[in-house]
């Protein structure tokens, strides 16, 4: 049957002569494509950076008409190559929320607490800072500066110099911390007391022939996304991709070999692969160096003398064999990681076979774990025992690009700034129990999760505090401390796009920018053997009242210090000058913006010639928004035979210059922080929790996982993972973010699923779709289940991400009931560290769970 | 031979990350999932097999197939009709001409009318609820917190479009925001195609995995990755001749 559009019109008029399927309700009179004419805006590419995740992809973004409407990688990347992964798109919903916090608000109700609606009411910009600047002149004038804390959540490496590295210390507090240690900062300690960078690594993915992703799942979270995603594919017709992951990843679906470790046992895998690949003569000769005679002596179960052994690029092979690996045999293995013995062994053979060409890709599973040093230094020193240090298709350290400095702040530190901004910071870092060694400094590493724990216990400490881009209420485990402690705090800024959970207690809401589209400012990264700084600027003029908090809230708040008697910050901002024009800032704009050209004029200024990009001038460094730096080159931190001296001088960043396998940068590190306390390094081991002693603990080597609830009351254990639409906890708000959650590998869109083996479910007369109450010995959460074979029975696995209480009316259930959509896992998981980096643990199975019908 | 716009799509190089349904969703201006429609057209499917540790999984991007055989062309009752095949094998809808009748969405072997109540884990068309204009959300005028924070309503206002990241392009035959009371799906990015340009999807793949062109010029990759390896293609039994074919294995084979 043929019918016209107008007969159609007449027909259903007269009597519903076509039985329409469906609800053929007439667009009749709505526009037509032919009645709106040719003619739809053009549209230009505007650069910036999005930060949805750690990988800070420089990003194009397509801009019509004073709109964002599309997201691409910035074309002149190395790092992503032009593309961004999904989160990218995300930032169009993140930007446009509908419940994003338009005005500056203040509470109207002094009880606070979760569930307490704060009862906030709108005040202008003027007032809300007036009412800031006076709560923190009273600690001034109270002799008690040190009372003010400041904690950052998602910054700019660059302008963070100008609240983080500025406020504090001139304000005179030393209590100002990082979020950083709630993240991977553990992982840092593997190639850290190795080989002395205490950093994430890059990969030469285009090269790579074996890539053993651990404890991370590159396509979908960890610092390279775009750039993983690109390369993955071809890996696989190259050679092998091998995950060990207690759960099937992304990265697990499409590997050649899936190893299911048993959660925490990571450490055993990494010694078995060692114990196999030195055992079967696989170890890299250029870089590790050989037996002298020729012949391998390692042999299971058997100690080898040291003088044997002529080593190269490292130091310490045989003490490590000697102390650890000799016995960590691939059926010991087995029992720990509930592996097969003979996929141990094949692995490892595949591994070997690789060679330099084997990347060994771990992330914070294996190290954000209560023991987790040894294990990062044990997964990690794989790479040193391939010799893929370096190499073609190998392990880098990062690369950077030209940043400047700002000038010194010091001659704006005033007395009482200089005296009270030196006392005890109170997160704990450097206790005898808290040894925190980052970069081989005991005492050194932030330990942000035990800040609430400091509040707890001494509600006196902090007076008022500052944070922005955070939601530790959210985002750090044992989150229900964060609740108590934060309702305590007399007086709490914060300064952030939504009202998220941590906003539920604040006195004072500031509106920021959302960064990747409306601040200004210079971000730096690194990935695919390049460094590079982009730019981060308004791409369209902002919505709504928002200010970028490091620079533009930062100068208008010296402002009002200045005006009630305190000008030192105030005068130390204003002393800046714009490196083009030598202008000084009048107002908060111009002062974001000199403070972006101070950072970023040496890669455009033509004062020194670059080895990167060519950059003629500020203006085509906005436009183009990116420099990449020179290649990294391969093998660039290895050794050399000095000629004249012919005495070997390495350059890695260690105590002997050498790849350490016995960590003499650990051992001095650990006896200054033993010293300090008057005691023995065994000692410390033991209060810090480790089960190492004695020379042990200056090898990578094997620790049992620590797990918080006996077997019998909380018989699952709970592994937590990351989402590929995450952008750091702030992206449930977004429709996409639910629709598209299905493409987390075993997830549900519009949901928060626990993955529960079908043997388990069995038992546990639950099925798929049931809601089930998850307890810990630390809280508890409802959320559904899902029967699943990715994950193996006895543990279970959930998403982090959703959960949320409060942020907005798509990420919370119902926002004004302070009801979560599904459940947060930071509620289940304990409050406890790697004590080594001062890492909180969310990874390696340590937290017992029990499951009920809900 | 005449010329048949096609997809390729290398499951090797695909991980499943979701950027190309996003992309599509900031390109064409879809709005959320609503009244049993998803208004992705791009999506995916799913495929799991084995049990633990011996567990094999399939991420599928699906689409609309631009069939040869188009059996939503064939349903469509009006003359001229609304969902047609262009001279390069598009499957192309008219927004005028459409009457919102859904016989092509029934007839479409990859749609349902409900997949809600279909339990359809994805469908190519998408049917425009008949009385309430698209993106409601952002003509919902209410705050969450009232005088500060913004509502969907104001943010459109403010932005000046709906949905306030509106994508405007122009082409004679859909707008960039389809009406009520019709029926909308993947046109293979016709106005960016006619402009020279691909297919969004094709563009924002970070893994390269759409290979988007004339898959009967045998000079260009889709023709010849097409030769090279055994496609598959969603529903062949259908005799639909589906114009988006798979190559190779999501999952590789296992070293052992």
């Amino acid at each position: 049957m043929k019918i016209r559009r107008r007969e159609f019109l007449k027909m259903t008029a007269a009597a519903g002569a076509v039985a329409a399927v469906g609800v053929p309700k007439l667009n009749a009179f709505a526009a037509t494509p032919a009645a709106k004419a040719a003619g739809a805006p053009k549209g230009e590419w505007v650069p910036s950076t999005c930060q949805g995740c750690t990988a800070w992809c420089p990003v194009e973004f397509f801009v019509q008409e004073g709109r964002v409407v599309k997201v691409r990688g910035n074309r002149f990347s190395k790092a992503n190559g032009g593309y961004v992964c999904p989160r990218g798109h995300l930032m169009i919903q993140q930007m446009y929320d509908p419940d994003r916090v338009k005005v500056p608000m203040k509470r109207t109700n002094p009880q606070k607490g979760r569930g307490v609606d704060p009862k906030f009411v709108p005040v202008t910009w003027d007032e809300a800072l007036d009412t800031i600047a006076d709560k923190m002149m009273e600690l001034r004038k109270a002799n008690e500066p040190e009372k003010l804390m400041y904690m950052r959540g998602r910054y700019s490496p660059t302008s963070t110099d100008l609240l983080y590295g500025t406020l504090p210390k001139i304000f005179g507090t030393p209590n100002y911390f990082s979020h950083s240690a709630i993240c991977a900062e553990a992982e840092k300690m593997g190639p850290g007391y190795t080989q002395g960078f205490f950093g994430y690594r890059d990969y030469d993915l285009a090269k790579t022939k074996c890539l053993v992703v651990w404890g991370c799942d590159p396509l979908s979270s960890n610092r390279q996304v775009p750039n993983a995603i690109a390369k993955f594919g071809d890996i696989l017709d190259r050679g092998t991709v091998i995950a060990v992951d207690p759960r099937l990843s992304a990265s697990a679906a499409k590997a050649n070999e899936w190893l299911p470790i048993k959660p925490g046992e990571d450490g055993a895998l990494a010694a078995a692969f060692a114990h196999v690949i030195m055992a079967e003569g696989m170890w890299s000769r250029e870089f590790v160096g050989d037996f002298k005679d020729g012949k391998n002596l390692f042999k299971a179960g058997v100690t080898v003398d040291e003088a044997a052994f002529a080593e190269k690029q490292t130091h310490g092979v045989v003490k490590w064999w000697n102390l650890e690996l000799k016995d960590k045999t691939p059926a010991w293995a087995a029992k720990k990681t509930l592996l097969p013995e003979d996929q141990i062994l094949r692995v490892a053979r595949i591994m070997g076979k690789g060679g330099s060409a084997t990347a060994v890709y771990m992330g914070p599973g294996v190290a954000m774990t209560p023991r987790g040093t040894y294990t990062a230094m044990a997964v990690y020193a794989l790479n040193g025992i391939l010799g893929s240090i370096e190499t073609e298709g190998g392990v880098f350290q990062s690369s950077g690009a030209p940043v400047e400095k700002f000038p010194s702040a010091d001659k704006f530190i005033d007395e009482m700034a200089k005296h009270h901004g030196h006392g005890k910071k109170i997160d704990g870092r450097g206790a005898k129990d808290m040894p925190a060694m980052m970069g081989g400094k005991p005492g050194s590493g932030v330990v942000t999760n035990n800040v609430a724990n400091a509040l707890l216990k001494n509600p006196d400490a902090i007076k008022v505090f500052l944070s922005t881009w955070s939601n530790f209420n959210f985002s750090c485990t044992g989150a229900e401390r964060w609740d108590k402690a934060m309702a305590r705090i007399p007086f709490f800024v914060h300064m952030v796009t939504n009202a998220s959970e941590m906003s539920q207690f604040a006195d004072i809401v500031l509106p920021a920018t959302f960064a990747p589209a409306e601040k200004l400012t210079i971000v730096g990264n690194m990935a695919n053997l390049h460094g590079h700084i982009s730019i981060q600027q308004p791409v369209v003029k902002p919505l709504w009242e928002v200010k970028a908090e490091e620079t533009e809230v930062m100068w208008l708040l010296a402002g009002k210090l200045k005006a009630k008697g305190f000008a030192n910050l105030y005068d130390y901002y204003a002393s800046f000058e714009d490196p083009e024009t030598k202008k000084k800032p009048a107002n908060a704009g111009e002062f974001a913006e000199i403070a972006a050209k101070i950072s970023s004029q040496k890669v455009w200024n033509g004062k020194e010639k670059m080895k990167g990009d060519p950059i003629a001038g500020w203006a085509e460094f906005r436009k183009r928004g990116i420099y990449n730096s020179e290649t990294y080159a391969y093998k660039k931190n290895w050794g050399k035979d000095n000629p004249e001296t012919k005495k070997f001088e390495g350059k890695f960043k260690t105590e002997t210059k050498k790849f350490e396998f016995y960590s003499e940068t650990m051992k001095k590190a650990l006896g200054e922080h033993a010293k300090k306390h008057n005691t023995t390094m065994d000692d410390i081991l033991q209060v810090s929790g480790y089960e190492a002693r004695g020379e042990l603990a200056f090898v990578p080597h094997y620790e049992s996982p620590k797990r918080h609830g006996g077997d019998k009351e909380y018989p699952f254990t709970f592994i937590d993972y990351k989402s590929r639409l995450n952008r750091e906890g702030r992206s449930q708000n977004t429709v996409w973010f639910q629709e598209f959650k299905k493409v987390d590998v075993g997830d549900e869109s519009w949901d928060d699923v626990v993955k529960v083996n079908p043997v388990d479910g069995k038992k546990l007369g639950i099925s798929t779709g049931d809601a089930v109450r998850l307890t810990s010995t630390t809280g508890s959460i409802v959320t559904k289940a899902k029967l699943w074979e990715g994950v193996r029975p006895g543990t279970i696995a959930k998403c982090y991400g959703q959960g949320h209480w409060a942020y907005g009316r798509v990420a919370a259930k119902d926002y004004a009931k302070a009801q979560p959509r599904g459940g947060n896992n930071n509620e289940l998981l304990v409050d406890d560290y790697d004590r080594m980096s001062g890492s909180t643990a969310r990874n390696g199975g340590f937290t017992g769970v029990k499951i009920e019908k809900a | 031979m005449p010329k048949q716009y096609g997809m390729v799509i290398d499951l090797q190089k695909c991980v499943g990350c979701g950027a190309c349904a996003l992309a599509c969703k900031t390109e064409n201006n879809t709005q959320a999932r609503a009244n049993g429609q998803t208004y992705n057209w791009a999506d995916f499917i799913y495929r799991e097999e084995g049990s633990f540790p011996n567990v094999s999984f399939t991420a599928i991007p699906v689409l609309c197939n631009h069939c040869s055989d188009a059996p939503c062309v064939k349903a469509c009752p009006v003359s001229p009709k609304a969902m047609f095949k262009t001279a390069d094998g598009i499957t192309m809808h008219n927004d005028a001409r459409c009457i919102g009748c859904r016989r092509c969405q029934k007839a479409c072997p990859y749609s349902a009318s409900d997949v809600v109540k279909e339990k359809a884990a994805y469908s190519v068309i998408s049917a425009n609820e008949s009385k309430e204009a698209p993106h409601a959300a952002y003509r919902d005028a209410t705050e969450m917190i009232k005088g500060c924070t913004a509502s969907g309503a104001e943010v459109a206002m403010v932005a000046g479009a709906i949905p306030p990241g509106r994508n405007q392009y122009d082409h004679p035959d859909y707008l960039s925001v389809r009406n009520k009371g019709i029926v909308e799906k993947c046109v293979f990015c016709e106005h960016r195609v006619k402009q020279g340009e691909l297919p969004n999807c094709v563009v924002a793949c970070p893994a390269k995995a759409r290979i988007f062109g004339d898959i009967n010029d045998a000079t260009r990759e889709p023709a010849q990755l097409l030769k090279k390896h055994k496609p598959m293609r969603l529903k062949e039994e259908k005799k639909t001749r589906p114009n988006v074919a798979y190559i190779r294995s999501f999952r590789p084979a296992s070293v052992s």
